[in-house]
């Protein structure tokens, strides 16, 4: 059974690339579109949901992400440009993690607001990197010699990107550097008094989320081919912060689920809506629509979508006989709100 | 294998390759910021929309044949218009695009190109506008660069020689102000540009910019932006004591809505007039009536009748297609919409009901005239003759 549970996530992955594969345009591009934000939302969750640092600065270290995959791929890189994003992007939230080892809480939280904002300059003006005002065009990432155009190929990769960083983040949070984000987390004196080094630990959270987040942003620029700055604006921030607190912050399917949900809820809408003949009423509900699910979730369920998934599984689980002893089992002993084991 | 099997794999194969349409409709996809910050001026959108409603309601569709027409909203997000671009490509099977940003035009110019898909986008950015480069890419009128020289020209023609830049700062607003001033257009029409200001295209307070404007005392200012910013610049300049004849809009400032909330701020104002305006005594605007008969007209602005003539030159370059093809609809979307964009090329003089002069496309542009438009009595009326930007 633990085997079992070992290879369902690598089994899911490789099935959902195969079906990226037969998929039109568009459902590979809904598929890579829902993978790279998910990867941006893993980053974001182990700072946020795994170690406490709440980060409004995400759409700007995805904008260092995409401009620098960008120059690099241009220059000819190839796939090596989505390492150097993540490594320019690691540098950029090392340094705006920096003031976290004397700001807490709140404060932090502005304190990375502030460096969104000055990215978004930077980004209009180091012309001879950005391309200013203009952006900047990003020739197709080559893998292997060849270019990578296509939106299933796109996708695939995509979707192997995700399942690294994924895999890479489980290891991480089995590691003692792992446990001891769960403890800074929860209590920085409990951690000190516990002998854990808590700058040295925020620096690696800082550093891995950037890392992750910077892998993010280069497939935003391989996939719309344009780096330009207002497309990483604090709305890009507040739609990854939006991701793993609908999907569950602190949890290992929230970034997933929340991705899936904040990508795919506009155009559910606007399905919807056209198949009522309301879809010009819609354009107009569909940002209130999004918004005012975000207070529902806050309001009913905290705990985002994870939380909803696990007991609808437990429910299914319910209507099995075979299982009803291991699903009593797990309701006598219910888990902490954000335990990286959910 | 046998031939029977060979034969269906052979066809099969031909068509993953190139797609078949429904032989009876003919689809389109027109997106817009229909919710967003350019909304204020999304009648472009409607107009085109509106427009393929007429023709299958007044004229049995295009060549007889049922336009389903749709319209998305692309927010004025990058994503957005990415993705539905996508699935106007890939599911809706449109035969001709109608898109919206700068962004959206630069970022997709490479790719409309690799799927020979006629594109036609709301965006005047020159960095789009090119026959060989892009050869499915179409605007429809002066790019913004072209447009500011109309009105440079006209202001020096009535005794102008200072001048100031104001712009945005962002893609619409810096890009084509770079463009000009590189060019050295300004200094060879013998104008002196005092000054180029930038600011941020949300703003909603420029006293402290104007009043910089006013210490260069220029005889001319012409703003680079959209609507909701022009309305800022001239609220602010009435504060400093600029009047607004001083100022020199684009095409995106002959918005009804300027006058009628600075009332006498604006009076004098002057705008760059492309399209006639709603309402003009013109024909097309008798086909916008007879459709207003039967539906709801969302925007009665300047903008729906570009919209409206978008829409006549996208149904042109439909119609020709399929005239050239026998009067059906071929059955082979990848040639359908290649012939759609080599139709609509080759448009000479195409009349599109006095919205503008008659256009020919082989520059992808179509028209490249404009004239000068001055609120007087709170509404725009003509001034001077249609000028050539080029």
């Amino acid at each position: 059974m633990a085997t079992l549970r070992k290879l369902a996530v690598p089994i899911l992955f490789l099935v959902t690339m195969l079906a990226s594969l037969t998929l039109g345009r568009f459902g590979a591009y809904l598929v890579h579109s829902v993978a790279i934000a998910a990867i941006g939302a893993l980053g974001l969750n182990l700072l946020t949901g795994f170690c406490g640092q709440i980060s409004f600065a995400q759409g700007a270290l995805l904008g260092v992400g995409a401009y620098t995959a960008g120059n690099l791929g241009n220059a000819g890189w190839g796939i090596w440009a989505i390492v150097g994003a993540g490594v320019a992007s690691a540098m950029t939230s090392l340094a705006i993690g920096l003031p976290a080892l004397r700001l807490r809480g709140l404060y932090y939280a502005i304190a990375t607001l502030a460096a969104q904002f000055i990215l978004e300059y930077l980004f209009k003006i180091l012309e001879p990197i950005t391309n200013g005002i203009s952006g900047l065009l990003i020739q197709p990432l080559k893998l292997f010699g060849r270019p990578v155009v296509g939106d299933q190929a796109l996708a695939v990769l995509s979707l192997a990107l995700l399942l690294a960083a994924y895999s890479f983040l489980r290891w991480l949070m089995k590691t003692n550097v792992g446990r001891a984000m769960l403890i800074v987390r929860e209590n920085e004196l409990v951690a000190k008094g516990m002998g854990i080094d808590v700058a040295r630990t925020k620096i690696w959270a800082f550093v891995t989320s950037g890392f992750i987040t910077g892998v993010a942003g280069a497939m935003i620029g391989f996939t719309t081919r344009l780096a330009n700055p207002e497309a990483f604006q604090l709305s890009l921030s507040v739609d990854q912060v939006a991701m793993i607190i609908v999907g569950g912050q602190g949890t290992w399917a929230g970034p997933f689920l929340g991705a899936a949900f904040v990508v795919l809820l506009p155009e559910a809408i606007q399905r919807t809506g056209e198949a009522f003949d309301i879809a010009r009423l819609l354009f107009a509900l569909r940002d209130m629509a999004f918004g005012l699910l975000i207070i529902l979730f806050l309001l009913f369920e905290p705990r985002g979508l994870s939380a909803l998934l696990r007991r609808l599984v437990r429910w299914v689980s319910s209507l099995l006989p075979s299982t009803r002893t291991s699903v009593l089992t797990v309701k006598s002993h219910p888990s902490p709100p954000g335990d990286p084991n959910e | 294998m046998n031939r029977t099997v060979r034969s269906a794999l052979l066809a099969a194969l031909l068509c993953i390759a190139s797609p078949a349409i429904a032989a009876d409709t003919i689809n389109v996809c027109v997106w817009g910021t229909i919710t967003g910050p350019d909304a204020l001026v999304n009648g472009m959108s409607y107009g085109t929309h509106d427009y393929f409603t007429y023709l299958n309601q007044n004229k049995g569709g295009i060549a007889g044949f049922k336009v389903n027409s749709l319209l998305l909203d692309g927010r004025y997000k990058l994503d957005e218009e990415l993705k539905i671009y996508r699935r106007c490509v890939d599911q809706e099977n449109a035969v001709f695009i109608n898109g919206w940003s700068t962004g959206a035009a630069k970022a997709l110019r490479e790719t409309v190109t690799q799927d020979g898909v006629p594109f036609i986008s709301e965006t005047f950015s020159s960095e789009v506008v090119d026959p060989v480069k892009y050869p499915y890419v179409f605007v429809a009128g002066p790019t913004y660069e072209q447009q500011m020289l109309v009105g440079l020209r006209a202001a020096k023609a009535a005794g102008a020689k200072k001048v100031v830049l104001m712009h945005g700062d962002n893609e619409y607003g810096r890009g084509p102000v770079t463009v000009v001033r590189k060019s050295g257009e300004i200094e060879k029409m013998g104008l002196e540009l005092v000054d180029a200001i930038e600011f941020k295209y949300d703003a909603q307070d420029l006293t402290a910019q104007l009043l910089r404007v006013k210490s260069k005392k220029p005889d001319v200012i012409y703003i680079q932006s959209s609507t909701p910013q022009t309305l800022v610049i001239l609220r602010d300049a009435a504060k400093v004591g600029l009047p607004p004849t001083k100022f020199i809009g684009n095409m995106y400032n002959i918005s009804p809505t300027i006058p009628q909330q600075l009332g006498a701020a604006a009076e004098g104002f002057r705008a760059i007039q492309i399209y006639a305006d709603y309402g003009a005594d013109i024909p097309a605007m008798k086909e916008i009536l007879t459709f207003k008969a039967k539906n709801e007209v969302a925007k009665q602005d300047v903008y729906y009748m570009k919209g409206w003539l978008e829409g006549k030159v996208m149904a042109a370059g439909i119609e020709n297609a399929i005239k050239k093809n026998g009067g059906k609809v071929p059955a082979d979307l990848k040639a359908f919409r290649k012939s759609i964009r080599d139709e609509t090329e080759a448009l000479k003089n195409l009349d599109v009901g006095g919205i503008t002069p008659p256009l020919t496309f082989a520059n992808h542009q179509g028209s490249t005239q404009a004239r000068m438009a001055k609120v007087k009595n709170g509404h725009y009326v003509s001034v001077g003759s249609w000028i050539d930007a080029r």
